[in-house]
């Protein structure tokens, strides 16, 4: 099957020396791929990296088979992301803010207000629905903002530490949310600190650690934290004894 | 979505979060009132006999009536209005970065570009409307503190300052430039009050004519002391600037600050 999302061989530095260092991955239609790592392991800049949000300084970034630095309109419009922080202007209301998120993304007005309804449902964001952004709570901003990246039903779905600042019902919302579009056939790259949560919902888990993809973890796995840490602590065992650069 | 749509789509989204936030109406109704009540006060000092006023703001103001009345507004407006745009300016493009909102606008059907470019539409229209309410309320005042009916002379000065307004707000447009390079809205404000600085300093030297962000209220002021070419070469640097913000956004990159 063909790659919906994929990274060859990226490489991108920050000033004083960060970043990530030939990572190579490759997410398939109908595949949930979390990434998991360490705070600074480079996950963000990852992802950042096939957004288009940073250029590579070498390597290529694709969705849809198209190199990110050249995809038109068509293709980010298939595509639903939220990285850092939620799409969620303070001014405006729930309804506002899901409305002007469909329009980036192209969504016809006829099917706005049935895609929203269904949004501000899946979402338990009803009773909000007229209320301005800035008075919600962190976590209902967080559900608005995977609300507002899920509900145009992307064919891609790009989303950075999503379950920040949920509560444990918003965390199951969004784990059902995931699975869902990737039912569809979507191609779902997330990260995520909660290794429980990644077993849940995840086909394939990669590994990142120094800004490296090292190796890939089995959600299956029995003790999934346990066999995260030893590869972590081989990784860093093995870079040190390399002289290379630590976490 | 076809280019033009998408363009719709862009300033419809921006004015839409223009007209429901604080900042832009706050900003525009301390304008509007802050110059009408300056300058009747002005008005109102002078004709009481306040020669110290008169020696700040110059003769023109000492003639008092419209005259007098439409003086202190222009000078006023010279500056407040800078302000008051670099604000709303520093507002619609630093605070994507400061909310973090930006990461939203990456990976879209709409371009960057073109957001910038509904931004600065968006503003551009929020001036003009800011610019006929001033104008407006300066007529309302100059008529509350019984200067009379506005002669053909006064006529003339107000549609000045209509423009004055809507120009001063062309030559602000540094501070989109400058608030996305800095990530953030003080450093917009900065630059702004950074304009108004450099320019007070080139009017008081004298060359202050072919200084663009100085320019539109010393024609505003004395239309005769401007060369004719002065005001048409300061719309380039309005120009300059807006397209350096459009490439800051095109070719935008959220490196780690």
């Amino acid at each position: 099957m063909t790659d919906a999302m994929m990274l060859d061989r990226v490489s991108r530095s920050y000033r004083g020396g960060a970043g990530v260092r030939e990572v190579s991955l490759a997410v398939r239609p109908g595949e949930v791929h979390a990434l998991v790592g360490l705070n600074g392991a480079g996950k963000s800049t990852l992802m950042k990296l096939l957004l288009g949000m940073l250029r590579p300084d070498s390597g290529a970034a694709m969705i849809g088979g198209v190199d990110v630095r050249r995809a038109d309109a068509r293709t980010w419009s298939k595509l639903g992301q939220l990285i850092e922080t939620p799409l969620a202007y303070g001014e405006l209301t729930v309804r506002a803010n899901l409305d002007i998120a469909a329009r980036l993304r192209g969504v016809p007005s006829i099917e706005r207000p049935a895609m929203i309804a269904e949004a501000v449902t899946a979402f338990r964001l009803t009773e909000y629905l007229n209320r301005r952004a800035r008075s919600l709570s962190l976590g209902n901003r967080q559900r608005l903002g995977i609300a507002a990246a899920l509900q145009h039903e992307p064919a891609y779905v790009v989303l950075d530490e999503p379950t920040n600042a949920l509560d444990p019902a918003g965390t199951i919302l969004l784990r059902e949310a995931v699975i869902r579009r990737a039912s569809q056939g979507a191609a779902v790259l997330i990260s995520s600190h909660h290794l429980d949560e990644v077993a849940r919902i995840a086909d394939t888990i990669t590994v990142m650690n120094a800004g490296r993809i090292i190796g890939g973890l089995d959600p299956h796995d029995d003790d999934l934290e346990r066999a995260f840490f030893q590869s972590v602590l081989r990784d860093d065992e093995a870079r040190s004894e390399a002289g290379g650069p630590s976490a | 979505m076809k280019a033009r749509r998408r363009f719709a789509v862009a300033v419809s989204v921006e004015g839409r979060k223009l007209l429901a936030a604080r900042v832009p109406l706050v900003t525009a109704l301390l304008f509007v009132a802050g110059v009408t009540a300056i300058c009747t006060s002005v008005t109102t000092a002078v004709a009481s006999g306040s020669t110290e006023l008169v020696a700040k703001l110059g003769p023109l103001v000492a003639d008092g009536g419209w005259t007098g009345y439409l003086s202190s507004a222009t000078q006023v407006i010279g500056a407040a209005g800078f302000l008051a745009c670099g604000v709303v300016l520093s507002w619609s493009f630093g605070r994507e970065f400061a909310e973090g909102t930006i990461t939203g606008l990456f990976a879209l059907p709409i371009g960057r570009a073109m957001i910038a470019t509904a931004k600065l539409l968006v503003f551009l229209a929020w001036a003009i409307a800011v610019s006929a309410l001033s104008t407006a309320a300066i007529v309302l005042g100059g008529l509350a503190t019984g200067l009379g009916s506005p002669d053909t002379g006064a006529v003339e000065s107000l549609g000045r300052i209509f423009v004055l307004i809507v120009l001063t707000a062309l030559m602000a447009v540094p501070a989109a430039w400058v608030a996305t390079l800095t990530r953030g809205l003080l450093g917009g404000i900065a630059a702004t009050i950074a304009l108004v600085a450099s320019a007070q300093i080139l009017v008081i030297s004298g060359a202050g004519a072919w200084y663009p962000p100085a320019a539109p209220a010393l024609w505003a002021m004395s239309p005769a002391s401007v060369d004719g070419a002065a005001l048409p070469v300061s719309l380039l640097f309005p120009l300059l600037f807006a397209a350096l913000t459009l490439v800051a956004w095109r070719r935008l990159q959220l490196d780690r600050s």
